[in-house]
């Protein structure tokens, strides 16, 4: 069981260190000179060169690359990536900075997309009606193929510019929170529906719910008592890629509704290609992946017996 | 699927269904839809101007965010605009003339030579922290803006805007002397500036804070008509009308404190969400306002304010030194092989126009080509290509010696017309022969391939933003910008000529003179060795709702509200 802790949680360290490398790389050693990108790019030839080489230098970009990836990687284990080139403010705090915004986006966007997913699932489960069931079962297909920006601009014309229910941009409570959350809800419950559809009917037409039926059991007490439970446990397996999809789609939902949080900042980020600030976002958002992936490793075997039952044996016999 | 299973379901009494609920929800959302549809949004203001009105907030909206409060740190038009609402500068250019004006210097003198300026400061000026603005306050200024400061992380933003600064002497306690190693004429107007990383004058108590500690907007202190209040980056940054502000530039006439008790700014991304705020009455104003909104909001009887952005128009800057762009008459050709009327009907809206020189018509100093080089005269393009012995190859493309002459353009995307404008262009080259290709991208892609330009790009696209004709020495001066790539290898250009040439706009601030040179510079640019090729005069477009008035567009066309207000009840 030790074993098996250490394993996964020295693949977790491993991706993350390979993250920060990677964008070391790409950053810092394949394109521009990272002191020209500090300047307006209409004067960055004006700017005389010992200017240029001062700025390096107070950057360290004039040690060589080994001893900037060394030193960097020590401050970066310390959560320290320097400062942001393009606001001068730390990285971290940056970071820290945008988290709870982009946190609570995306814990009720996952919320949301839950109960969308359930009710998805639950109502192609439990309709009796060809017609209901196969409109139903299409829907998480096509909450994944309505583009984002769309359903995000479509929202906004209709509740903020039409209706004037809620506002259009920026942060002004609850009000702000509905239709960036709904926006990102859509997609993020596509492939949760379409497992739990896929699980909930396999789980509907197994022994014990026949069983269930034979004592007399109502479709609901079934669908909830029996299905619910360990149809849902599939759903845990693909968190990474809901995390991942909130994730990508948060860049988007946080630009269309002017909001702050880590998407938008990772946007402009690399479209100024401000390097400490991609850098950490980078190491960030690879660390967020692998502690959800190590929480799932390790959580599994505590919800499902037979895996718990493996995991033992194989302990036991000292193999692997 | 078990038989014993569909029996047994099937068994029970059926239960209401789930389709009444499907259909309830379904009817709700069509009717929600319906209502929006059917209440069109449109605003109907009486445009009531007259007396200006005291108080309110004016809600503005905008693409870009501050990534700082700092003032002197910034290169996108957020961070300029908002930096001259919050800080004054010495000197206030008439955005109609050019001309110099006082500000927070009342006078000036400078030496022949324009290697020192004296500036004798008004007395009755102070921080909104309640220190004076003095001599010490502005050499402490100008030496940070200059050299930065590495130990706090500030950049020197202003090393460029005063090349070769030497020193600030403080003569007495309102009076500086600004002292320069080479003649810098046009430091008179970089006393003005209020573009990109701008002399704004912060507190001395601002001046000993680390980037990291002045991205706290209340440790930001300006003498500025208006004081932050607070700023959140990608949201929105909040000005409050500073009290007791009397110092506005007297050329804009305004008496006292702002009009407005609060500026936002709120930080719109996208195009439709900015412009269907202003429908709806969210905001008041929006700048940012694409080509395509134009019309439409005019309509609506928003109006549509603008001012083309001084200093360069959006040109070609050839490079000299690499082939084919080193021969003359491929870079006679360009200038003279596409179709200027095409643009600015299918492209340009009323809000911007085609270049007429390589400066922009408010610059000091412009003279308009559009009747000479910078006209569309395709026949005489290729006389000349075929006098330089370019012939028609196969595809269409002309060759010369084996090798096709084809012209790599490297531009930015940042402005909605860039692309399209270059698009424009590529296909009239075509015509005469000439391939060009673009490659149009974001700002950092441009500047890391930038690095490449003198082998690898034939173009450069891009602009620069003063109001200023030495906005040509910088630019394309050799020791300086040299956006030509002017070096031994440029073909029949005499370098030093160029340079002697460009070089004499920094020399005099006698208006005539300079007016002179600054036609010699355009002359030598576009006439005699054909180095640029200006496309059109970008501009900023504010709509604004007919209850907002008194927006004003300075010399670089960044926007001041100390003057502006809205009628009541709005």
């Amino acid at each position: 069981m030790l074993r098996y802790v250490a394993g996964k949680a020295g693949r977790a360290v491993f991706v993350v260190w390979a993250a920060f490398t990677l964008t070391f790389i790409l950053l810092y050693v394949l394109p521009a000179n990272p002191v020209d990108l500090l300047f307006d790019p209409a004067e960055v030839n004006s700017v005389p060169p010992e200017v240029k080489a001062a700025v390096a230098e107070s950057y360290g970009f004039t040690e060589p690359v080994l001893v900037q990836y060394l030193d960097r990687l020590g401050h970066a284990v310390r959560g320290d990536f320097g400062t942001s080139a393009q606001t001068g403010a730390s990285v971290a705090s940056s970071i820290a900075g945008v988290l709870p915004a982009t946190l609570g986006l995306a814990v009720g966007a996952l919320a949301l997309a839950l109960v969308i997913a359930f009710v998805i699932a639950l109502v192609a489960t439990a309709a009796r009606q060809r017609w209901l069931r196969n409109l139903v079962e299409s829907l998480p297909t096509a909450s994944v193929s309505i583009p984002v920006f769309l359903s995000g601009i479509l929202l906004l014309q209709i509740f903020a510019f039409r209706l004037g229910w809620f506002p259009a941009f920026g942060e002004r409570g609850w009000q702000s929170l509905v239709l960036p959350l709904v926006t990102l809800a859509i997609p993020v419950s596509g492939p949760i529906a379409q497992l739990l559809v896929r699980s909930f009917a396999t789980e509907f037409r197994s022994g014990y719910v026949t069983t269930s039926w034979a004592k007399g059991a109502t479709r609901a007490r079934i669908i909830v008592g029996d299905v619910f439970r360990n149809a849902s446990l599939p759903a845990l397996t693909i968190a990474a890629v809901t995390f991942g999809s909130l994730m990508v789609n948060a860049v988007i939902v946080e630009t269309v509704f002017a909001r702050k949080g880590l998407g938008r900042m990772t946007q402009t980020a690399i479209n100024t290609l401000d390097l400490p600030l991609v850098q950490g976002i980078v190491v960030f958002v690879a660390a967020a992946f692998a502690l959800i992936n190590l929480v799932v490793d390790l959580v599994y075997p505590l919800l499902d017996p037979r895996l718990r039952a493996t995991l033992a044996v194989a302990g036991g016999r000292g193999t692997r | 699927m078990s038989d014993l299973r569909s029996t047994l379901a099937n068994a029970g009494v059926p239960r209401r269904r789930w389709r009444w609920v499907a259909a309830a929800v379904a009817v709700v959302v069509i009717a929600g839809i319906v209502v929006a549809v059917v209440r069109g949004g449109g605003s109907g203001e009486a445009t009531a101007a007259g007396q200006p009105v005291r108080g309110g907030t004016l809600q503005f909206a905008l693409i870009d965010y501050q990534r700082s409060p700092d003032p002197q740190w910034g290169t996108n038009y957020a961070e300029s605009l908002i930096g001259n609402n919050i800080t004054d500068k010495l000197t206030w250019q008439d955005p109609a003339t050019g001309e110099i004006t006082p500000w927070l210097a009342q006078s000036w003198e400078y030496n022949s030579d324009l290697t020192e300026f004296t500036f004798h400061l008004r007395r009755d000026v102070t921080f909104s922290d309640g220190s004076p603005f003095d001599a010490e306050v502005v050499k402490a200024n100008f030496d940070q803006y200059v050299h930065g400061d590495p130990a706090l992380g500030i950049l020197p933003n202003g090393a460029s805007l005063l090349r070769g600064y030497r020193e600030t002497q403080v003569l007495d306690p309102y009076t500086v002397k600004i002292s320069f190693a080479q003649p810098l004429a046009s430091f008179l107007q970089a006393s003005s500036f209020t573009a990109n990383a701008q002399p704004g004058f912060l507190s001395l108590s601002t001046l000993k804070l680390s980037a990291d500690q002045r991205t706290d907007p209340t440790k930001v202190i300006g003498t500025g008509p208006f004081v932050y209040e607070s700023w959140e980056p990608q949201v929105k940054t909040v000005l409050a009308r500073r009290a007791g502000y009397h110092w506005s530039p007297p050329a804009l006439h305004h008496e006292g404190e702002a009009y407005l008790d609060k500026v936002v700014f709120n930080t719109i991304p996208e195009a439709s969400v900015r412009t269907g705020s202003l429908v709806s009455g969210t905001v008041d104003a929006t700048l940012d306002v694409g080509t395509t909104d134009e019309k439409p909001l005019a309509d609506q009887g928003f109006q549509i304010i603008h001012r083309g952005v001084s200093g360069t128009a959006i040109y070609f800057a050839f490079n000299s030194s690499l082939f084919p762009t080193n021969d003359i008459a491929v870079r006679k050709a360009i200038q003279l092989g596409w179709d200027r009327q095409a643009i600015e009907k299918t492209i340009l809206t009323p809000s911007y126009s085609i270049a007429k020189s390589i400066l922009e018509p408010s610059v000091p100093g412009f003279a308009d080509y559009s009747g000479s080089v910078l006209r569309y005269d395709p026949e005489q393009a290729r006389r000349l290509l075929d006098h330089a012995g370019w012939v028609p190859g196969a595809d269409g493309i002309r060759v010369k010696d084996g090798r096709k002459l084809t012209v790599k353009l490297l531009g930015i995307s940042n402005l909605v017309v860039n692309k399209p404008a270059y698009e424009s262009v590529q296909q009239d080259l075509r015509e005469i022969g000439i391939d060009l290709q673009l490659t149009v991208v974001p700002i950092p892609d441009y500047t890391a391939q930038q690095a490449k330009a003198k082998t690898d790009w034939n173009v450069t696209a891009a602009n620069r933003s003063r109001n200023d004709p030495a906005a040509l020495t910088l630019q394309f001066g050799p020791s300086a910008g040299n956006s030509t790539y002017l070096s031994a290898d440029s073909t029949g250009v005499d370098v030093n000529e160029v340079a002697q040439v460009l070089g004499k706009l920094e020399t005099t601030l006698d208006p005539a003179t300079r007016n002179a040179y600054a036609k010699q510079a355009q002359d030598i640019l576009l006439e005699k060795y054909a180095l640029v090729n200006p496309v059109y005069n970008p501009s900023q477009v504010i709509a604004h709702a007919p209850s907002v008035h008194g927006i004003v567009f300075d010399a670089q066309s960044r926007n001041h509200f100390v003057d502006a207000w809205k009628n009541p009840g709005n």
